[in-house]
């Protein structure tokens, strides 16, 4: 990677319709807040043009699907017409199966977009309801079948720990993924935020997600079925075919430079981090919020980074930030018990633990 | 010249909640030694602790000045803190005063406290006024509690006040009372100096102050004075009176309540009960009744944070002053580092000292179980006090162990003897007598192992009798018994922290209690842990904490990583409140847990 090199991020905020797990950014709107926002998406875009060159682009959301082709043809073209972009950089849009259509596919690929992050989150009908999405299983096939028509390189999303979705379903459904040539599966774990309809849902009796044992096990099983056929868990959530891992992504993981538009996207640039405003009336007055990593937590960065993926941590570059990760009182008992493996300067994560991280890595810092 | 004639010295005694701080503070209303702008409730308790549990624990004197059939008289209001577990600070200031007033509760009637405090009263030949309080509620059955008076105490009640405090009614006829049934001080202020120190606190700016009563002589700023308990001698630099706040005066002479400031930086050279004496011209013995006061209660108190260890050291030290009861050594826990063994009157004090360290000094502390002390003898003759459970020797090496018993008077309406009866039997009580006070009232006596009471027994007794039983204990020596030692082991290695010491047929309940607890309390870790009790190489309990499944945030939504990292920086932050035995992370509260046992049940 060249100095020059940086990712760029697009933020959609908008969805058809909220799901029911969802404690992000995004609404439903009009299709004139869609047309004004996008206008002072491209402002931005013109706004902090610079000389970089860009690597990765990732537009997502929300539901990036949901805009029209002229909008989209809108703000690539001007991301286009404002930045040097690689030949061959890797160009991702996330989508949901019910919004794809033939017409959008074509439209994406014109544009250079060249992945395809899908949200099929699960495959069974029942759960599909629960959770609020638009799509069902028949669909999410179909459109998977269809998409691949257009692209080689398709993700899709599944999620982990959804009710009465045990290990041997899970592998069930990245059988059929798998099957349509996926080549890149994201599994999460679902999270009961507070902000949600879930979490009401849950407090309520109305729902019941996995327990932690049972989601842990679930998640393993899946893990290992990917595993067995041939995907590498290159970071803690995510399974990629050798060639396919996402480069964005990875970018943010290695700490790489990445420039993000639209509201709440994050960027970091020149060792700040930045995050424009959450709120479309701040957001539109231009409001960010500016961070300047102290040493102290570019090394926690470091190390939060690098033990979520199979490339470790570097230990010379958190010691030329002053601090031994050896002599934490934690390293040795972690070594000894196969928590953390050592290859010379690199430290990595077993990922029998990755499912207790946080533990781990809250213990690792200074 | 003074005239003493003109001058009383009385306190207040009382079961706790009759009503005494607000008795006190209708004093100060009606002799308008606080204008009724400044008042707030409960004026003498100072502590923002004692106003929230409504019960006084430091004592405050105040001066008041009442007019009586055309004379100005001097009262000095000693108020006293109504706990068991403060007697002595109850004896020193009672030691203070010519006489008391008894204050019970038109309702409740005469409790157990109200019969301790009176025989205090009157080892410290007392003159005691009974006062009924409380005559606004409805309950209020002021003819038997005069009989009861009359009855359980032996006083005299049939023209005593009866008062509402907390409505001011008959207040007047308690200050009558006061002036001209309790007796004037004796004294002659041209003698050397003799006086009595009956509490103490600290100030930043004048150190240790001395709250005095003078029987002999007078005191002035200047004088060279010798506490004849400790043989330090000091210069006066102030004396001055309560009215409530300090107010100096230019001395203080035979009769007087008030207080000393002499430069004394070291606090423990004031001691409750010590006898204060010119250095120059002493007195040739001290007042009678001094005793070094011996807790009966003890504990661990470790910091959080092992850095604050000499900010802890500070703080006991600061408290001590206050508060002569209070003792402290330090004391090495494998688990829990550098520390203090503290010795405490009873739980109460424990609480409330434990409180303080933490609002006023601002400390996080642990505190280990508490525990009595034992007297082990060895088969080689030795005999060692031990308090900390850890510090037992192996079981081959003891001959036999004594543990402390109390004397315990329970007071209680007959329909709760059958309970009582079987919580004491529960505790290993030994049945000692039953006497019908009246129709309404039994007076239970039992002997009791201290280290039983110490545990739950009061809000057992509370709880299974609705709050109408009280009682009272006072120590009674020491007894063999069958007594062992239940370790803990976390993960295979033994947590000094969590021994104790309990009786032989209690262990294997005890043992399994408090693993089922420990498995409750510690969170999981990301190994599997072990949590077994045992008794020497004896295993008798066993639990499992399975390992830690979900500690995981398995999103970074686009590139928000300060989110994530801010997360995990306060997950870090929360781990300053564990603990760690071997690899084991224990969570500080844990180490109280073992007195909790019994809550759940």
């Amino acid at each position: 990677m060249k100095n020059k090199d940086i990712s760029i991020y697009i933020h959609i905020p908008f969805c058809e319709q909220k799901c029911n797990y969802c404690a992000f950014n995004s609404f439903c709107a009009s299709d004139e807040i869609k047309e004004k926002y996008i206008n002072l998406l491209c402002d931005e875009i013109r706004r902090r043009k610079c000389d970089k060159v860009v690597r990765t682009i990732y537009i997502g959301g929300g539901t990036p699907s949901v805009l029209t082709g002229e909008q989209i043809k809108k703000i690539v073209g001007t991301l286009f017409e404002n930045f040097d972009v690689y030949e061959d950089a890797e160009f991702t849009i996330e989508a949901n199966p019910n919004s794809i259509t033939e017409q959008l596919l074509q439209t994406w690929k014109s544009l250079r977009i060249n992945r395809l992050s899908i949200g099929v989150q699960s495959l069974n009908d029942k759960t599909l309801k629960k959770i609020g999405r638009l799509h069902n299983k028949k669909m999410a096939l179909e459109k998977i079948k269809l998409a691949r028509k257009y692209f080689d390189n398709v993700s899709a999303d599944l999620i982990v720990g959804l009710e009465n979705e045990s290990g041997k379903d899970l592998c069930g459904y990245a059988k059929q993924l798998l099957a349509l040539g996926v080549k890149h599966i994201s599994c999460y774990l679902l999270e009961v935020y507070e902000n949600t309809k879930i979490f009401q849902m849950t407090k309520e009796g109305k729902y019941k997600p996995l327990d932690d044992d049972q989601t842990i096990q679930a998640f393993n099983k899946l893990s290992n079925y990917l595993c067995d056929n041939g995907m590498e868990r290159y970071e803690i959530s995510n399974f990629a075919f050798p060639g396919y891992e996402s480069r964005h992504n990875l970018n943010y993981w290695a700490r790489g430079e990445y420039l993000g538009f639209g509201l709440s996207a994050h960027s970091f640039v020149g060792g700040k981090r930045f995050k424009n405003s959450e709120s479309l009336k701040d957001y539109e007055l231009g409001k960010i919020e500016e961070e300047i990593l102290t040493n102290q937590e570019q090394i926690e960065e470091i190390i939060m980074l690098g033990l979520r993926c199979n490339s470790g941590v570097d230990l010379l570059e958190v010691k030329k930030l002053g601090y031994d990760l050896t002599k934490n009182s934690y390293f040795d008992e972690y070594i000894a018990k196969g928590i953390l493996m050592q290859n010379g300067e690199k430290v990595f994560l077993n990922p029998i633990f990755y499912h207790i991280s946080n533990t781990v890595i809250a213990n690792l810092f200074q | 010249m003074k005239d003493l004639s003109l001058i009383r010295n009385f306190c207040i005694i009382a079961h706790i909640d009759h009503g005494k701080s607000t008795l006190a503070d209708r004093l100060i209303e009606m002799t308008g030694t606080v204008s009724k702008r400044d008042m707030q409730s409960q004026i003498l308790d100072s502590m923002d602790l004692e106003r929230e549990k409504g019960i006084t624990i430091k004592l405050a004197p105040t001066r008041l000045i009442y007019d009586y059939e055309e004379k100005e008289y001097t009262l000095n209001l000693i108020d006293t803190p109504g706990h068991v577990d403060f007697t002595y600070e109850v004896s020193r200031s009672l030691a203070a005063c010519e006489g008391a007033i008894l204050l019970v509760d038109a309702s409740q009637g005469v409790e157990a406290q109200t019969l301790a405090n009176t025989y205090l009263a009157l080892d410290n030949n007392l003159e005691t006024v009974p006062v009924i309080n409380k005559i606004d509620l409805p309950s209020a059955r002021v003819e038997e509690v005069k009989l009861e008076i009359e009855d359980v105490i032996g006083f005299d009640a049939e023209d005593c006040p009866c008062i509402s405090a907390k409505e001011g009614t008959n207040i007047d006829q308690v200050l009558k009372a006061i002036i001209t049934k309790i007796p004037a001080p004796v004294g002659d202020e041209t003698k050397p100096l003799k006086a009595l120190i009956f509490d103490s606190h600290y100030d930043n700016f004048k150190g240790a102050i001395c709250l005095i009563r003078v029987f002999d002589g007078t005191v002035k700023a200047g004088d060279r004075i010798l506490m004849m308990q400790t043989g330090k001698v000091f210069e006066v630099t102030e004396v001055g009176i309560f009215v409530p706040n300090t107010k100096q005066v230019e001395s203080l002479s035979a009769g007087d309540v008030g207080y000393i400031a002499a430069s004394i930086k070291t606090i423990s050279d004031v001691k409750v009960g010590d006898t204060v004496t010119f250095a120059d011209n002493p007195i040739d013995a001290p007042l009678a009744g001094y005793k070094e006061v011996q807790p009966v209660v003890y504990c661990g108190i470790f910091p959080v944070d092992g850095a604050k260890y000499y900010e802890l050291k500070d703080g006991l030290e600061k408290l001590k002053l206050n508060d002569a009861s209070l003792h402290f050594t330090p004391e090495v826990s494998s688990a829990l580092g550098y520390g203090f063994r503290c010795g405490f009157l009873g739980l109460l004090h424990l609480e409330i000292i434990t409180e303080r360290l933490e609002r006023e000094f601002n400390l996080d502390i642990i505190t280990t179980a508490p525990s009595v002390s034992y007297h082990v003898y060895k088969t080689n003759g030795e005999m060692l006090e031990i308090s900390n459970p850890s510090n037992l020797p192996p079981a081959v090496e003891i001959d036999r162990i004594e543990e402390p018993i109390v004397k315990v008077n329970i007071f209680t309406p007959p329909e709760f003897v059958g309970t009582i009866m079987d919580l004491c039997q529960d505790k290993r009580g030994i049945y000692k007598d039953m006497q019908y006070l009246d129709k309404k009232r039994v007076e239970l006596k039992y002997t009791l192992p201290l280290g039983e009471i110490i545990y739950d027994f009061f809000d057992n007794l509370k709880s299974r009798t609705k709050g109408y039983a009280s009682f009272d204990y006072e120590l009674a020596g020491f007894e063999p018994a069958d007594l062992v030692r239940v370790d803990l082991m976390l993960n295979g290695e033994k947590c000094d922290a969590l021994s104790l010491i309990v009786h032989k047929d209690k262990a294997y309940t005890r043992g399994r209690e408090l693993a089922e607890r420990l498995k409750k309390i510690i969170p999981r870790q990301l190994f599997e842990v072990p949590i077994q009790a045992c008794i020497g190489n004896k295993i008798i309990a066993r639990e499992t904490i399975s390992a830690m499944r979900k500690d995981v945030l398995a999103k970074c939504y686009g590139g928000d990583i300060t989110r994530k990292r801010k997360l995990l920086e306060k997950q870090k932050e929360g781990k300053k409140r564990m603990r760690k035995i071997g690899s084991v992370e224990i969570p500080s509260e844990a180490f109280m847990s073992i007195l909790k046992l019994d809550d759940e049940k």
